[in-house]
């Protein structure tokens, strides 16, 4: 079964003024496993499309499905909770507390969650281990590189175990090697522990090692394509 | 709770300059207001205290027209009989008989009119405190014949000093207009210029040889235990000696009371302006916090925080300032008020003023406990409000603004 699925998704802004059409009849389905890269040039609606199904922002006409979930239709505190327990995010610009340690920041949602402390402690380290970060663990976003805090971000989303992770444009602020560190970590990730990887991206470099690249012009699917199809299999 | 503490504790560290200020400006706040109030009570009571002390006292007898009237003739009748009565009262701790007229003063230079009171020194120094005004020569218990005293104030309009003569007028008991000379023994400074302006001192058995045959009083002032228990003193004289007119300080100087009442205005009044500046300060503070961190709340929306939590985070971070900045603020101001109703506050350079209206200038501040609670209570409520405002803004940020650029 797909893990989203979107029906006709469309988004309007400004409907009685200048209407913007972000979004026009968006139909896809992503699955479990998935490694894939929302591609297209600025205002073709990628990062809409990740809003929409991220539920951090609702639909002019449409549905998306998490896990069989209409999440469009929930109220807002329900979809709170839904992201919480449902899907991890990773920004652009990072969004780590600053006041918080890396450990702190992995752990946060986890808290959130209600979780068993040790148990907390045990997975925030693990996840900082996993990320190339076991010696960085308490250190602040401020004491840490661009790429490093991106690792940190990373090890948030997969703090909270969700069902797939959403990148919006994850290597936008970083150099080659910090984007080549975390594509290895990610693609890692996707392969030995069957994590789902949605991203919106401009970037050749992520887009090249994307399993699956959807393109995005004028707020519909363009294009939607596999590549290196036989890779995971291989591995 | 416990990691919404620790953020909410850190995020007040984030800026250490600006989270200063903000506790700052409730320190100070709340010592301003302990300590305005403090001084306004100070000022009110003091007032209250040196009325009483040096001339009203805690209850007065007079004949029922007397005060109205100022003759002579309307002195007290049943005189004996009513300082019997106090003699023999567990109540009043002293009194003293007073002959009091209006008449004119006559100086080489001019005439004034003044109330010339007639007091029984040793009597007037159990009661009262009036004998510690004089700022030249002696009290009337000096040796000199015929010795009067006078205010400052009155020396100056007249130019005269201790030593001079001048000549008190005024009517007998059998309505004929009389005159003495008397001497200037010293001269008297009390907190209020206008006082010292219209009273004259002089003995009460010298006076009474001048009034008439008889020894007549037109004043008994009495100084009880506890000034509470001036009503019930004062209705059991009225019932028992039905030819007079006894009455509280409050009642003899409406004005001094109603005093006291506008003190209370201004305390509300004071503390609600400083508390306006301060809520302002805050929610100012707050919002400031809060734009600057619109990407990082966006953020913890998004991953899943609730806006219960975002909320309650925000107002921790109220919560904990206002906590630490009113310990410290009344502490400063319990401090500030103890060092302060000790040594006074010296007003020097306002005193010129404040002794035309009847004002020392030290002052004492006085502040009581539940003053001290309701000042309290109104800084960390007023605190509170302040940041609901940027805590209420803070659970509508929108999600979207996580990913914003810029």
């Amino acid at each position: 079964m797909a893990i989203v699925r979107t029906e006709k998704l469309s988004k309007v802004y400004n409907p009685d003024t200048v209407p913007v059409h972000a979004l026009r009849d968006v139909s896809i389905e992503i699955n479990e496993g998935e490694f894939t890269a929302v591609r297209g040039p600025s205002g073709s609606g990628k990062t809409t499309l990740l809003n929409m199904i991220g539920g951090l922002d609702k639909p002019t006409s449409g549905n998306v499905f998490i896990s069989g979930q209409e999440i469009s239709k929930m109220k807002d505190s329900k979809r709170i909770d839904f992201r919480l327990q449902n899907i991890g995010f990773v920004f652009q610009h990072y969004n780590l507390i600053p006041v918080f340690t890396a450990r702190e920041n992995v752990s946060f949602i986890m808290l959130l969650q209600k979780r068993n402390k040790k148990e907390i402690q045990q997975r925030a380290d693990e996840l900082l281990e996993q990320v190339g970060l076991g010696d960085r663990k308490d250190a602040r976003p401020v004491q840490l590189s661009g790429g490093q805090q991106q690792r940190v971000a990373v090890a948030r989303a997969l703090a909270s175990e969700p069902k797939f992770i959403l990148a919006d444009e994850p290597t936008a602020n970083l150099d080659t090697e910090s984007a080549m560190n975390l594509l290895d970590i990610m693609e890692r990730m996707n392969r030995e522990q069957n994590v789902t990887f949605v991203f919106s991206t401009h970037d050749q470099r992520v887009i090249d090692r994307a399993r699956r690249v959807i393109t995005m012009v004028d707020g519909a699917i363009h294009k939607d394509e596999i590549q290196h199809a036989d890779e995971k299999e291989e591995a | 709770m416990k990691t919404l503490l620790t953020i909410s504790w850190r995020n007040i560290w984030r800026h250490p300059a600006r989270s200063s200020v903000l506790l700052a400006a409730i320190i100070v706040g709340l010592w301003a207001g302990v300590v305005t109030v403090g001084i306004i009570n100070g000022l009110m009571q003091q007032r209250i205290d040196y009325m009483i002390e040096s001339e009203i006292t805690h209850a007065q007898v007079h004949n029922p027209d007397f005060l109205a009237e100022g003759y002579s003739w309307l002195y007290i009748p049943d005189h004996d009989e009513i300082t019997a009565w106090l003699e023999n009262d567990d109540r009043v701790t002293s009194f003293t008989s007073r002959t009091i007229t209006d008449g004119m003063l006559q100086s080489p230079i001019k005439t004034s009119g003044v109330r010339i009171r007639g007091i029984n020194i040793d009597s007037e120094i159990r009661t009262t405190n009036f004998h510690e005004n004089i700022v030249e020569g002696e009290y009337l218990d000096s040796d000199i014949r015929n010795a009067v005293i006078i205010g400052q104030k009155l020396a100056n309009d007249h130019n005269v000093e201790v030593g001079n003569r001048i000549v008190l007028t005024f009517e007998d008991t059998g309505n004929e207009l009389t005159s003495g000379s008397f001497n200037i023994a010293g001269i008297f400074k009390s907190a209020s210029v206008d006082y010292d302006e219209r009273n004259v001192f002089i003995r009460s058995d010298e006076f009474i040889a001048l009034l008439g045959d008889e020894e007549v009083y037109h004043e008994i002032g009495i100084m009880l235990a506890d000034e509470e228990l001036a009503g019930p003193v004062v209705e059991e004289l009225n019932g028992a000696f039905p030819g007079i007119h006894a009455q509280t300080w409050r009642q003899l100087s409406p004005e001094l009371s109603m005093l006291v009442e506008l003190g209370g205005y201004m305390v509300i009044l004071i503390t609600m302006i400083i508390m306006i500046a301060l809520a302002f300060g805050i929610l100012n503070t707050m919002l400031m916090a809060l734009f600057e961190r619109m990407r990082e709340i966006g953020m913890l929306l998004s991953i899943g925080m609730s806006r219960l939590r975002v909320f309650s985070m925000i107002m921790i971070e109220s919560i904990i300032l206002t906590i630490t900045g009113a310990a410290v603020g009344i502490v400063l101001a319990t401090l500030s008020i103890n060092y302060f109703s000790d040594t006074g506050i010296n007003l020097e350079m306002f005193a010129e003023g404040a002794a035309q209206v009847g004002w020392d200038h030290i002052i004492y501040p006085i502040l009581s406990s539940t003053e001290y609670i309701i000042i309290l209570a109104v800084v960390v409520i007023i605190t509170l409000l302040a940041s609901v405002y940027p805590a209420i803004k803070g659970i509508r940020i929108n999600p979207l603004e996580a990913a914003k650029d810029g």
